[in-house]
């Protein structure tokens, strides 16, 4: 099931696979607000208006626990639905227990299990207590019956029953079924909930951590996947280790370590991969006595996602932006008031292989007057990825080195050069400086070769990690430790470089090793293994669920784990052993989290995007509450009154992302040449417009020129009775480059996520109207 | 040996990764369309734009919604109308069973353009070494340059999806076959384009719909006027009458051959004289 998602467009190469899978029985379904080249190809399309994603999967969850079509085996044991939650807890229209209003949060005390004298959590497996996590699921979505559901998604009911029926057949323990889903699910107010969600879903029907199962995120770009392993955001640091923030738990290392380890499942090895990190960035200079160095780390308490970061520039709280590829006068939200923010700015440094709109901004073609502007730009000549070697990682986490291709043209330099030439002329600028802001500076180790071109296979040996006594590579991350003995950049990769000479990321052994895995091509963290949370492949007794559906196995004769895989679970622990059946082995309980508490809730709810074209029917609350809502100048929240249209953007294949690569080639140039918006026959008849012709969208933040692109492929949406228009447009255009466009982004506002602050990119309200 | 260019059009996702590998290849300039109303870029193939992906938005009979795409590119055909009427034999046959253009031998006389049966070729203009300017017929070679090497047409290489297969004759048409046999499920309008009117073509296509949902012709024949200009006036013209007198033989074949599309009074242009004026 591809929901979120439009693989054929952005992921060609992975529907590449689903076309084979296709021509071996398999079905695909295709969800989406819009009928795309990914639904031409499917089996089954079900539209859904933007935004209405968990009123889809909630009803899927009643479909699935009324018809009885859930892994019940399954379900028992390898999620907590048998666990028995606080007598307290309870929901009521559209709130859990424990709601602030004020603060627009939860108080969590009854989000919890019940548990005996010795702390034990209460259960019955059973599933028929009514205060276990499965029958209060059942009652939280019994709201969902598919009626309700189509009356707010606006899906076909009887696409909605063949999809329902199709995908919750693979509860059945002889067949498997995926769900790929990208930033048509993630780029919502409720993103975090819509992809949990699917992980519910898929855990009710037994599909994680078996072959064909999983949720499979297709990421943005190549790397997306590495980048975020590497802390390419504001919250973690490298290996999904929390940032510490400006507070009393996070005072002290030590502090950190009791705050932040939990007290059962893998995770209790926290303390050795945050030392070992530390040690990574300080080395000699991080000791036990200076805390390894722990107090140079910066601490906030802010958050420092896209938008906070573009609302503070907003408001001059920010002098200066390194921009590394990113071209935000395009690709961000509200992109309008993101290109006034660059101009409170006193320098920016813009790298890319082109001058980007964002590197242009202050130019009179981005509509500004450059005399106004007093920010410095500097634009730094980036290399193309083929023009410069190291590694990517792919979404199942499989970490390929890349050799370079061809030399850059001109000054260009490859990102870790630019990072590398940097760091070397800050720590020379701070050399013999004592004060307080030169401290980390000074301490912090980079010693990754002489001159301006670092030794990449440097790089690759600490983020593997290495004895800091004899600097020899550890086998993986087992092996590190919290005294300071151990470094290592990034421990859930410690292991793709175990020995000298032995870079696995290298690898290229095109074999199949059993059941569609290629164990020696290339290395997937961590230790090389390729189906996450794999015992749960196995029944109670460590045998495989199903024929042909074989990942890995107990074997009784010599006491261990034998396969496919390389097991996700200790490889001598018996299923009759204590935790034998605990599959999750990262999460404290052990298994499935079908009741697991993000921001909203412990049960994802159906709340309508920050701008919405119809009351919320499953409650009074209308959007997610608790979600940040940004006010001051330019955060204008439009009404249907005047924008009663539902908009979304999305990417097209022949373009990528703000159009800075593809629309500098003028071969992908050509294939789409014009910025369009997608539109149903009923709307333009509705607007006497016609197709080719020009038309004005508004929103609440701006108004873009485009051509109407009238389609079949977009329909009116029949919500209780009341149509709804949509609306879709690619946000790929700018203004430089062979072909030029209105930028998409003048319309989105400014929301995000409760949880992560991604951008509310794929539902919000507009109008549009012809242009003469 | 000869070749087709088999295209399952039910496999092609769209992508459009085969026009630019043909530019590529071919070192093609990019051609910027004003908007069509759809995804589709080119309205059709052009002298620079040697295939060009159609998208097809159709509602079947029992009204399911279909959005098509195909891979339109020169089909080569057996009985190649092109090869027929070029007055300067710049047109020709490969072993591979492509059609090809000599664009030495090519004077941009355009008959070519207007007797293709598929409206494929076009006239480019192009600048000698003075800076003038002068036209020559171009469309796909079926990557003939690439076979010579033991390479797979361009397009072919990167289909990702196996949309663009490429193989020796035999084994092609009976994939194709294979193939269909497999799609009449969701496709029952489904069918095998290899037309017999042209004497079959060396680019071979299953369709999930009619030819003419393609826009394709259902019944394409070699027009009788291109095959009486080659097999009987053209080589009776050279051969017996010289060239000159050719031109007044022909008049009443040449002005059938140019009926398609322009009236008589463009007979007087194009042409070798025109070009050298």
């Amino acid at each position: 099931m591809i929901i979120g998602a439009n693989p054929a467009e952005n992921h060609p190469i992975s529907f590449k696979w689903l076309l084979q899978a296709q021509e071996n029985g398999g079905k695909i379904i295709s969800v989406d607000p819009r009928f795309t080249r990914t639904s031409s190809k499917a089996d089954m399309y079900g539209a859904l208006r933007s935004g209405t994603d968990i009123a889809f999967i909630g009803g899927l969850f009643n479909y699935v626990i009324e018809n009885n079509l859930y892994h019940k085996e399954y379900v028992a044991k390898y999620t907590n639905a048998s666990f028995l939650v606080h007598p307290d807890f309870d929901f009521e229209d559209g709130l859990f227990t424990g709601y602030d209003e004020a603060k627009r949060s939860y108080d969590r005390a009854t989000w919890v299990f019940q548990r005996d004298a010795e702390g034990k959590i209460l259960k019955d497996e059973t599933l028929t207590n009514e205060r276990t996590v499965f029958q209060l699921m059942k009652k939280h979505y019994s709201r969902y019956d598919v009626d309700s559901v189509i009356a707010v998604t606006g899906t076909d009911k009887e696409s909605y029953l063949k999809i329902a029926q199709t995908f919750g057949a693979t509860g059945h323990p002889d067949k498997t079924g995926t769900i790929m889903y990208a930033m048509g699910t993630t780029q919502h107010t409720v993103g975090s909930q819509n992809v949990r969600s699917y992980a519910m879903l898929q855990l009710l029907l037994g599909n994680v951590g078996r072959p064909g199962g999983g949720i499979n995120a297709l990421r943005g770009e190549s790397n997306v996947q590495g980048s975020t392993d590497f802390a390419l955001l504001s919250h973690i640091l490298p290996g999904y280790l929390g940032v510490p923030t400006a507070s009393a738990k996070h005072a002290t290392l030590k502090d950190y370590i009791e705050n932040e380890t939990p007290k059962s499942g893998y995770w209790v090895n926290k303390p050795k991969f945050i030392v070992s990190l530390l040690k990574a960035f300080y080395g000699p200079n991080a000791t036990p006595e200076n805390e390894f160095g722990y107090h140079y780390l910066s601490k906030g308490n802010k958050n420092y996602s896209h938008i906070s970061m573009f609302e503070a520039m907003y408001n001059n709280e920010i002098k200066g932006l390194f921009a590394f590829g990113q071209n935000p006068v395009v690709g961000g939200p509200n992109a309008g008031k993101e290109q006034a923010a660059l101009a409170n700015l006193d320098w920016l440094v813009a790298v890319d292989l082109w001058e980007t709109e964002t590197a242009a901004f202050w130019t009179k073609e981005a509509g500004m007057n450059p005399a106004d502007i007093k920010t410095e730009v500097f634009l730094l000549p980036a290399a193309a990825s083929f023009e410069k070697e190291g590694t990517v990682s792919n979404s199942g986490r499989w970490m390929q080195y890349r050799w370079k291709a061809i030399d850059s043209k001109g000054e260009a330099k490859a990102d870790l050069e630019i990072i590398h030439s940097l760091a070397t002329r800050i720590k020379k600028l701070y050399a013999g400086d004592t004060s307080a802001k030169a401290l980390p500076i000074n301490a912090l180790y980079w010693n990754f070769g002489h001159g301006d071109h670092p030794d990449i296979d440097l790089v690759a040996r600490e983020i593997n990690g290495y004895d800091t006594v004899t600097g020899k590579l550890v086998a993986n991350f087992t092996k590190l430790m919290d005294d300071g003995s151990t470094a290592s950049g990034n421990w859930i990769y410690s292991g793709f470089y175990p020995e000298d000479g032995k870079n696995l990321s290298k690898r290229r052994d095109n074999k199949d090793t059993g059941m569609g895995n290629y164990l020696n091509w290339s290395f997937s963290w961590p230790v090389n293994r390729r189906i996450l949370y794999n015992r749960a492949s196995a029944n109670y007794n460590g045998q495989p669920w199903a024929k042909g559906k074989e990942v890995i196995w107990w074997d009784d004769l010599k006491q261990e784990w034998a396969g496919y895989d390389v097991p996700d679970f200790l490889k001598t622990k018996a299923p009759s052993a204590a935790g034998g059946m605990d599959p999750f082995i990262m999460l404290a309980d052990g298994v499935g989290s079908l009741f697991g508490a993000l921001n909203e809730g412990p049960f994802p709810e159906h709340y309508e995007p920050y701008e919405s074209p119809i009351p919320n029917a499953f409650s009074s609350q209308e959007f997610n509450p608790t979600i940040k809502v940004w006010t001051g100048k330019r955060n204008d929240k439009g009404g249907i009154d005047k924008y009663p249209i539902v908009a979304t953007t999305y990417r097209v294949t022949e373009h990528w992302q703000s159009g800075a690569q593809s629309r500098n080639q003028e071969w992908l140039s050509e294939l789409v040449s014009d910025m369009f918006v997608e539109m149903s026959e009923e709307l333009a008849k509705e607007k006497g417009i016609k197709n080719k012709d020009k038309i004005i969208v508004t929103s609440a933040r701006g108004s873009i020129e485009a051509y109407a692109m009238v389609t079949k492929r977009f329909k009116p949406y029949t919500i209780r009775d009341k149509q709804i228009h949509q609306v879709g447009m690619p946000w790929h255009f700018g203004f430089k480059g062979f072909v030029t466009g209105a930028i998409a982004n003048h319309l989105t506002p400014h929301i995000g996520d409760a949880n992560t602050m991604i951008p509310e990119f794929k539902a919000f309200l507009c109008d549009v109207r012809r242009a003469d | 040996m000869e070749y087709i260019k088999y295209i399952d059009v039910t496999k092609c996702d769209g992508c459009r990764a085969c026009m630019v590998a043909c530019k590529n290849w071919n070192d093609l300039p990019a051609e910027f369309e004003e908007f069509h109303g759809s995804y589709q870029s080119h309205k059709k193939t052009t002298a620079n734009t040697w295939n060009v992906l159609t998208f097809t938005e159709h509602v079947t009979a029992d009204n399911q919604f279909e959005w098509l795409y195909r891979h339109s590119s020169c089909l080569h055909c057996t009985d190649a109308a092109c090869e027929k009427v070029c007055p300067e034999n710049a047109i020709s046959y490969t072993e591979y069973g492509s059609v090809v253009i000599n664009a030495d031998q090519c004077v941009g006389c355009g008959y070519c353009v207007q007797n293709c049966t598929f409206d494929i070729i076009e006239l480019a203009t192009k600048k000698d070494e003075n800076g003038k300017e002068y036209k020559v017929a171009q469309k796909c070679t079926l990557c003939t340059d690439r076979i010579a090497e033991g390479l797979q047409p361009a397009c072919a290489t990167v289909c990702h999806t196996d949309a663009i297969m490429f193989g020796e004759k035999d084994k092609m048409l009976k994939l194709a076959s294979e193939r269909l046999n497999q799609v009449k499920e969701r496709y029952p309008n489904a069918n095998i384009y290899n037309p017999p009117g042209v004497g079959g073509t060396h680019t071979v296509y299953l369709l999930a719909e009619r030819p003419s949902v393609y826009d394709l012709p259902e019944n394409p024949e070699t027009s009788y006027t291109a095959k009486l200009w080659k097999d009987v006036a053209q080589p009776a013209g050279k051969l017996l009458l010289g060239a000159s007198v050719m031109g007044v033989v022909g008049a009443y074949l040449s002005n059938r051959l140019f009926n398609k599309e322009v009236d008589e009074s463009s007979l007087n242009e194009g042409g070798k004289d025109d070009e050298q004026k």
